[in-house]
């Protein structure tokens, strides 16, 4: 893997000018962040330093936090488990369509479009049927009333129905992650398997499957996190509502740091938000290293 | 805290210009030529470069940003004819949306960097600005060429602290219902006066297949203005908030309790369009402006909307009515407008201060030839009928008339902490029973939490 | 029907042409799964030109189907008017391309020395550029805020352009390291031998051959900050540098929502947008191809 030994200086040319900026506009902030989670402070006046307090609240106190955590990670789960369907359609594209970067925009475009016209688009599919609802009114033309609900508003399927949006939305986003690692596979791997005799899908298990585990790891990655940050969606489908029955974390920062302005315990929701994904990284980290020396 | 920040974005600031340096002075140039291009190519704007007097910007955040609002189209009037009158000074609109407009100017008030102008709501939601000395207070402007005296009479109350007023607002409006003529007439129903009748009225019209009242629940908010109306009537008259800050009760007196039970009868009828709680405001209210609803429940500014809508003609509004006999109907949800104010830290405080005494001098001209001066603060001179106001707007300016007083929103009253739960309490009993009681406990626990 | 018989579309340089010619129920199926595919991603782009023709009643009585009663290009107008839409575009573009060109740069630079260079801290590096990716925005707003003001460069384009770098180069350094890691390592090793420099090896072995991911990374990096509304609103103040988004969101008003216009807004701001990325697509193609082929 590494393999180039170089000097100090090089290496510090290199990696300068992405780390100052870094540190500068990401880390240091964060920073900020974490000691605004140790203050009573409503954002504006003055603050009052209360140790772990808010964290005390947090864990042990506050009836939103727990189950919007339980909300955040199982929409993880479902993102994560999107990525083998977005390889799929990846591995279909390049082996069954002759141009396929066409498709793959294609896919795409559910993410290119703002967050405003997707949730207008999903509400007028969720609504009831009297407000012209497609889903709902599609279940009634088949005979399945029973099955028809205000998909949005019943807290036990108001998550769901979010869910399955975040997936519509990403699979394409995925789709191009896995698409790129797949075309980028040297041709002649293939090439040479096809002369041994493996081809389809038992070249894709000795091949295909080996070869795109590290930028399989990137989507799972990128899916984990990105759910974790869920925030626009939720927004603009419910507000987090009715009742708290979809929020999420960052929701549930946004509004105690913005709403009920209590910036210091919204600091707080936000230093745990980063612990979460640092040790959920490092367990994927740790997963796929695995992977990829049985595999290598 | 802010110190710390300072050191460190001073460290940064160092760190930062190398990385730029590195960058190959990429951004830098931008920087150049983006001021540049604003000077010299941007003829629609009013750049004044050629500088007679001291050269002065005012920056005027506000949430006029839709230019076919007609609140924009009066701002940008008023902006242009003092640019005309004044070349020297430069009106900088930052025109943003509403929530987003809030979330700035936190974010702007955390770091001392309020806009000259900014736009804040009343009573408790400006009060953490003022406490930390945000804003300038007006009372000498407001002296100035008799601008306090066009505002109505103790409007100016719900924005002043300790004797100063810190903010000037745009409009003052009440909460009426509004109804769909023809719809009650194919229900066969009349204008309810009492709770009991209302509640009948929804029965009868939900048993016709018509919605009896929209709400844009996602917005939560909504919700809680209509709840707060009910406990305005239970409670026998205005101040049930007041009283619980002032410890005389709490939130489990049977007044409260009494609403809430109200408030879930209402539901229990079924008098909410299904998925209620996932339109918001806007989408709520263009049931009732398609005529897909009987009732809307709002305050008095959404008139104008309704005036331009499809059901123009058909709709009356009419007094929330009374509960168990209780309450007086002639008082109102009061909800005064969200208001300008001036910036404590502002660099031309005497400019702006001019600025803002001109533009609410002439503000109510502008909105009454602009047709929205329904629920605008301040005293209007002029013939509503014979300027072309429409009848629904004439019978809503005739309840103005009967106000005998009334509450705040929940959310003016109370600190954004206890507010934000209240919200949520409310917009729960629009999915799910729950015992009043259980509420009542609810909203006192948040109460004592968030007032420590 | 077996599948093996299918083989071998996948890379078209070396298919023997009888081969794609058979027809196989397997590759039906696929094709038509991926057509559906197709129709409920494109779906939106339709329903939001459709949209955009709508009066606001049409929006909101919420069909999912119906076209518009009648063409409302007032919408459009509405859009257009006062010249914001081209002020917007101009500074959406040129924020955009400045950021995209200051990523691609900086974190090449920082992956390839993660990936490739023998050092002990690459992967405390690679964990902390990760931190980076895990921070929510909205967190930092307040911090940025007092860190600009101090440096004195709230309401410029640089405000806006140092957050989107540094909020996109961490996911970009951990894409193009993902990447850069599965490249052999012989080639440079002998590029090495033959005395090149170790910017030259980066430069004209490693950069060549990562153009995929680099396109990747470009895509994602463009999707994130075309429309970026949150930090563009709270630190731009002044109307001649703001991008669109601000548009898009200048049609929402207190008790308000002119539905119609924001949809003709983002149909002019996707266009551009689209069409310069099918006048490209070829070319895109091309690179992922020839990238693949130097591999």
């Amino acid at each position: 893997m590494n393999v180039l030994k170089v000097s100090r200086f090089t290496i510090v040319a290199f990696i300068l000018p992405c780390t100052l900026i870094y540190f500068g506009i990401v880390f240091v902030p964060i920073l900020v962040s974490l000691y605004s989670g140790l203050l009573e402070w409503n954002g504006i006046g003055q603050s009052s330093f209360v140790g772990l307090e808010n964290f005390r609240n947090l864990f042990f106190q506050d009836p939103v936090f727990w189950p919007s955590v339980r909300r955040t990670l199982m929409f993880a789960v479902f993102s994560m488990a999107e990525i083998p369907l977005a390889l799929m359609v990846a591995i279909f594209l390049r082996r069954y369509i002759r141009k396929p970067n066409f498709l793959v925009s294609s896919y795409f475009m559910p993410v290119i479009l703002s967050v405003v016209i997707i949730g207008q688009l999903w509400k007028t599919i969720y609504n009831p049927a009297a407000m012209g609802g497609m889903l709902n009114q599609i279940l009634e033309t088949v005979g399945l009333e029973s099955w028809t609900r205000s998909w949005l508003t019943e807290p036990k399927v108001a998550m769901f129905a979010l869910y399955f949006v975040a997936l519509w939305q990403y699979l394409g986003y995925h789709t191009l992650i896995q698409f790129t690692g797949i075309s980028n596979i040297p041709a002649e791997i293939y090439e040479a398997a096809r002369i041994d005799g493996a081809e389809g899908f038992k070249a894709d298990r000795y091949i295909t499957f080996p070869m795109i585990i590290p930028i399989f790891k990137i989507s799972i990655v990128l899916a984990f996190i990105g759910s974790l940050q869920a925030f626009d969606m939720v927004m603009v489908m419910t507000g987090g509502g009715p009742a708290h029955a979809t929020d999420v974390i960052s929701t549930h920062m946004y509004n105690m740091s913005f709403l009920s302005m209590k910036y210091g315990y919204g600091s707080s929701i936000a230093a745990v938000l980063v612990v979460v994904c640092l040790i959920a990284t490092v367990i994927i980290n740790f997963i796929f290293n695995k992977l990829e020396k049985r595999f290598s | 805290m802010v110190k710390t920040s300072k050191l460190l974005s001073l460290v940064l600031a160092t760190t930062l210009l190398l990385s730029l340096a590195a960058c190959g002075g990429n951004a830098k140039t931008k920087e150049n030529t983006g001021s540049a291009n604003s000077g010299s190519t941007n003829a629609t704007e009013k750049p004044a470069e050629k500088v007679e007097d001291k050269k002065v910007t005012i920056t005027f955040q506000n949430i006029y940003p839709d230019p076919t609002d007609p609140k924009n189209q009066i701002m940008k009037k008023l902006v242009d004819q003092y640019h005309t009158d004044h070349p020297n000074i430069t009106i900088e609109l930052d025109s943003l949306n509403t929530d987003q407009q809030k979330l700035k100017l936190k974010t702007q008030a955390a770091s001392k960097e309020v806009p000259d102008i900014t736009i804040v709501n009343p009573a408790a939601q400006m009060k953490p600005f003022v406490d930390a000395k945000l804003f300038a207070p007006l009372n000498d402007m407001l002296d100035q060429n008799g601008l306090k005296a066009t505002f109505q009479e103790g409007l100016l109350d719900f924005y002043s602290f300790d004797g100063n007023t810190y903010a000037l607002p745009d409009g003052n409006n009440i909460a009426v219902v509004y109804y769909n003529k023809e719809l009650f007439e194919q229900a066969g129903v009349k204008v309810p006066t009492t709770y009991e009748e209302m509640l009948e009225v929804v029965k009868t019209l939900k048993s016709k297949g018509i919605t009896p009242i929209s709400i844009g629940e996602k917005d939560s908010w909504t919700g809680s203005f209509l709840f707060m109306n009910m406990l305005l009537r239970t409670n026998g008259g205005p101040g049930f908030l007041q009283d619980v800050v002032d410890k005389k009760k709490t939130f489990e007196d049977p007044a409260f309790t009494e609403a809430v039970d109200a408030f879930q009868s209402l539901v229990a009828a079924g008098a909410f369009q299904e998925g209620a709680t996932s339109f918001d405001y806007n989408a709520g209210e263009n049931l009732f402006k398609t005529g897909k609803s009987a009732m809307y429940f709002m305050g008095t500014w959404a008139t104008g909307g309704i005036e331009t809508s499809s059901v123009n003609g058909k709709v009356g509004v009419f007094k929330f009515p009374t509960i168990n006999g209780k309450g007086d109907p002639n008082e109102f949800m009061l909800a005064p407008g969200s208001a300008f104010a001036i910036s404590a830290d502002s660099e031309h405080l005497q400019e702006t201060k001019d600025f803002l005494n001109y533009f609410m001098l002439n503000f109510p001209k502008e909105a009454f030839e602009a047709k929205g001066a329904v629920g605008v603060g301040q005293i209007v001179d002029g013939d509503f009928a014979a300027a072309g106001y429409s009848d629904m707007a004439m019978e809503v300016l005739g309840l103005f008339k009967e106000v005998k007083g009334g509450d705040l929103a929940f959310d003016n009253t109370m600190n954004p902490g206890t507010a934000q739960i209240h919200l949520n309490s409310i917009q729960n009993l629009f999915v799910q029973k729950i015992d009043s009681a259980e509420v009542g406990k609810e909203h006192q626990a948040a109460y004592e939490d968030n007032n420590k | 029907m077996d599948t093996p018989s299918i083989v071998g579309v996948r890379n078209q340089k070396v298919i023997p042409e009888q081969k794609r010619k058979r027809f196989s129920l397997t590759k039906g199926i696929v094709i038509l799964f991926l057509s559906v595919l197709v129709i409920t991603q494109v779906y939106p782009l339709i329903w939001l030109v459709l949209y955009s023709f709508k009066t606001n009643e049409e929006i909101l009585s919420g069909s999912f189907f119906s076209l518009p009663h009648s063409p409302q290009w007032v919408n459009f107008s509405n859009a257009l008017a006062g010249g914001r839409y081209f002020r917007y575009l101009g500074n959406s573009f040129f924020v955009t391309s400045v950021t995209m060109i200051c990523v691609i740069i900086f974190s090449s630079l920082a992956a390839f020395a993660i990936s490739r260079f023998r050092w002990r801290y690459d992967q405390v590096l690679l964990l902390m550029f990760l931190v980076g990716m895990m921070i929510p925005m909205q967190a930092t707003l307040l911090p940025l805020m007092i860190i600009f003001k101090n440096m004195n460069i709230l309401n410029t384009h640089l405000s806006l352009i140092l957050p989107y770098i540094a909020f996109q180069t961490p996911i970009a350094v951990f894409i193009l390291h993902g990447f850069m890691k599965t490249i052999p390592a012989e080639i440079e090793e002998s590029a090495i031998m033959d005395g090149a420099s170790v910017f030259r090896v980066y430069w004209n072995i490693i950069l060549p051959v990562s153009i995929p991911p680099v396109v990747t990374v470009c895509i994602l990096t463009f999707i994130n900050i075309w429309n970026e509304y949150i930090l563009a609103a709270t630190f731009i103040s002044a109307e001649r540098l703001k991008t669109l988004p601000f548009g898009v969101n200048s049609f929402v008003s207190q008790y308000s929502v002119n539905y119609g216009a924001i949809g003709a807004f983002l149909v002019l701001g996707a266009l551009p947008v689209i069409v310069v990325y099918f006048l490209l697509a070829d070319k895109i193609t091309e690179g992922m191809v020839a990238g693949a082929v130097k591999g």
